[in-house]
């Protein structure tokens, strides 16, 4: 899990399961991966599933892990929706905040991804500079 | 004569269901015709009737129960499933364009930035006039129901101020939310956002105004001595309809206005 913080149970807006209740389960970074990548890779996922998961995902307190990304973008294919993909690609910069490096590494790991959805990037496009 | 060995309110033959039929058909036919050959007469014609035949048949249930004594208890049970009945379909009405709110919120498209509140879009701040709204409809909730205790209790004065009082806030809320609307940055036509905000809040300011008329009808009637301790029907049913007005702005409240910004 790509995460920039101090401690895991001290945020206010953790990921649902992961709340520091003593009576409830707590979902390991790699569960949580996992559960992201299966909600993204449903062969029949529609526009609307899509672009919610998103919201949802891009409402926690953390940048998704490449696979994650990876299983969204393959998603925007299935769906024909390559604005999606490229806004996908600008809300994962975003979430990065004032951490720099973790855009440029997101990019490396997807980039063949990219490649073979021909998803241009952002940057690509020269939509950074707006 | 003959009299009624029965307690249920046989009805005399009356014309306004037919002119509030034909009501609807000058309304519904009437927008389309304004819609595409800009003619006003139809519709006009339509709205004119309509509020003659609410006036018309309002004023006879009142005649028939108030002056005639045909509302019973059995009668006014009857009434009240049927306003229960009319506030529940209202319910599912806004409903739908809830689901319509959710439905374009929670999973806003890319033409919209892919986020809500949409890009460009500058929401009202839900702390400012919002929640004086807020403020305002609860409390009329608080004076409405001052008005029934003062009414079942027979204390007239008071019935008359609190139901009054209850009125005038109903009035601050609609004069409140038409300046919100006036001053608003963003319209009906700025995509689902304006959409969906205008629809519900402008249905519920409807309601609004509809349920401050009722609420007046009654204060008329209660100065006009129509309204017993024991017996006040058409009072409760405009502090039913008030209520439900009032949840469904706590809902858009903390809908529309608090987590869609």
């Amino acid at each position: 899990m790509v995460r920039e913080r101090r401690d895991l149970y001290s945020l206010p807006d953790a990921p649902l399961a992961s709340r520091c209740y003593s009576h409830s389960k707590v979902e390991t970074d790699e569960e949580f991966d996992a559960r992201w990548v299966t909600y993204f890779s449903k062969p029949d996922i529609d526009a609307w599933e899509l672009k919610k998961g998103m919201n949802t995902l891009i409402g926690y307190d953390l940048v998704p892990e490449p696979k994650i990304v990876d299983s969204a973008l393959r998603a925007c294919r299935r769906l024909n929706d390559l604005a999606s993909a490229i806004r996908i690609l600008e809300a994962v910069k975003d979430k990065s905040g004032p951490h720099k490096d973790i855009y440029p590494y997101l990019i490396q790991e997807l980039k063949p991804t990219l490649t073979e959805l021909g998803i241009s990037t952002p940057e690509e496009l020269g939509m950074d500079k707006l | 004569m003959a009299h009624q060995a029965h307690a249920y309110h046989m009805v005399d033959p009356s014309p306004w269901p037919l002119t509030g039929a034909i009501a609807a058909l000058l309304l519904t036919s009437g927008t389309a015709i304004w819609f595409h050959f800009h003619s006003l007469v139809l519709v006009t014609a339509g709205m004119i009737l309509l509020i003659l035949t609410m006036i018309q048949w309002w004023r006879d249930i009142i005649r028939e129960g108030t002056f005639q004594g045909h509302h019973t208890p059995p009668v006014q049970k009857g009434l009240r499933y049927g306003m229960i009945l009319f506030i529940t379909s209202e319910v599912f009405f806004f409903l739908g364009f809830f689901w319509a709110f959710y439905h374009s919120s929670l999973a806003p498209t890319p033409e919209l930035g892919g986020c809500w509140p949409p890009t460009g879009i500058i929401t009202l701040d839900p702390f400012e006039v919002p929640l004086l709204n807020t403020a305002v409809l609860l409390a009329s909730g608080v004076t409405v129901t001052w008005a029934h205790h003062s009414i079942m209790e027979g204390e007239r004065k008071q019935a008359i101020q609190s139901l009054t009082l209850t009125i005038l806030l109903g009035f601050y809320f609609t004069f409140l939310q038409a300046m919100e609307y006036y001053e608003a940055p963003f319209t009906i036509a700025d995509g689902v956002y304006g959409s969906t905000f205008f629809v519900a809040t402008g249905f519920h300011g409807l309601h609004v105004i509809i349920g401050s008329t009722f609420l007046a009808v009654c204060l008329l009637r209660q100065i006009q001595y129509h309204f017993t301790s024991q017996h006040h029907f058409g009072f409760e049913a405009a502090a039913w309809y008030w209520h439900f007005v009032d949840v469904v702005w706590l809902f858009l409240y903390v809908s529309i206005y608090w987590w869609g910004s």
